[in-house]
């Protein structure tokens, strides 16, 4: 199960996140929260699916949108989403997420959740595979 | 030392954004002891010559003796420091408009943040 530590006025809130099963054909909408301060700004959200490793993270599957945020005279948390739209080009198991705002060069990324996605394996059309008679009446 | 239209104050801001309108209050005081005529001027200094105006809606007035009158004016910030200089003139019985007092006050460029993130996190994921 993955978690994410939320900074808040408390201290930090340790909120405990489910796995969450998808598959071909799906849309995975993923909610973050960010902080920002200064000039109204406007800079893609991108978040991915794949599995984090020693040497990074290697993307499979990602979504991204630009996202305005307002001027903030202070720090201040905003939300915002982004969906991934889930393909065959990923194969079933489980796998790891990460967000990040900016294009190239990245303002600020996420922690990782890790094997927080399980993609299943596509259903397989429909197809039979035999037939009996099991009973027979007057009617 | 004025003789007749004393500046008082200059009620303005200590900083604004550039390109921003800034409103500003200039009192003068008649000194003398009946009704003149007082006027209101005045220009920005901030590197630019000839100095840009101020505008002043209702330029001047007939002002009692021994009172302080506010003229309300406005100009644009320029991109840099403003120092504000804001004369006063009195109407004169040769039918001209003699200038009598000057006084300056410093407007300070705000500093703009530039947009900047500190944190991101993942906090929920879902099917749709």
């Amino acid at each position: 199960m993955g978690a994410v530590y939320l900074p808040s006025q408390f201290g930090v809130i340790f909120l405990p996140l489910a796995n969450v099963q998808v598959k071909p054909g799906d849309k995975l909408r993923i909610t973050c929260r960010y902080s920002h301060i200064g000039q109204a700004d406007s800079q893609p959200l991108y978040a991915a699916i794949g599995n984090e490793g020693w040497a990074g993270f290697d993307e499979v599957l990602h979504g991204s949108k630009t996202i305005s945020m307002p001027e903030d005279a202070s720090w201040n948390y905003h939300e915002e989403y982004v969906d991934i739209t889930i393909t065959t080009a990923i194969s079933a198991g489980f796998y790891d997420l990460y967000a990040k705002i900016g294009g190239t060069f990245p303002k600020v990324i996420s922690p990782s959740l890790l094997d927080v996605v399980e993609v299943m394996a596509e259903t397989p059309e429909s197809e039979f595979g035999e037939i009996s008679i099991t009973d027979y009446a007057k009617v | 030392m004025a003789q007749y239209a004393d500046i008082v104050e200059i009620v303005a801001p200590g900083e604004a954004a550039g390109g921003s309108r800034v409103d500003i209050t200039v009192r003068i005081k008649n000194k003398h002891s009946s009704t003149i005529g007082i006027m209101a001027g005045g220009a920005l200094e901030y590197g630019v010559s000839p100095w840009p105006g101020i505008t002043f809606p209702d330029l001047s007035a007939n002002v009692d003796g021994g009172i302080t009158r506010s003229f309300s004016g406005y100009f644009t910030m320029s991109d840099k420091r403003v120092i504000i200089h804001a004369y006063s003139y009195y109407y004169g019985s040769d039918g001209y408009w003699h200038f009598d007092d000057e006084m300056t006050k410093t407007i300070n460029l705000t500093e703009e943040i530039e947009s900047e993130f500190g944190s991101i996190a993942i906090i929920s994921y879902q099917r749709r």
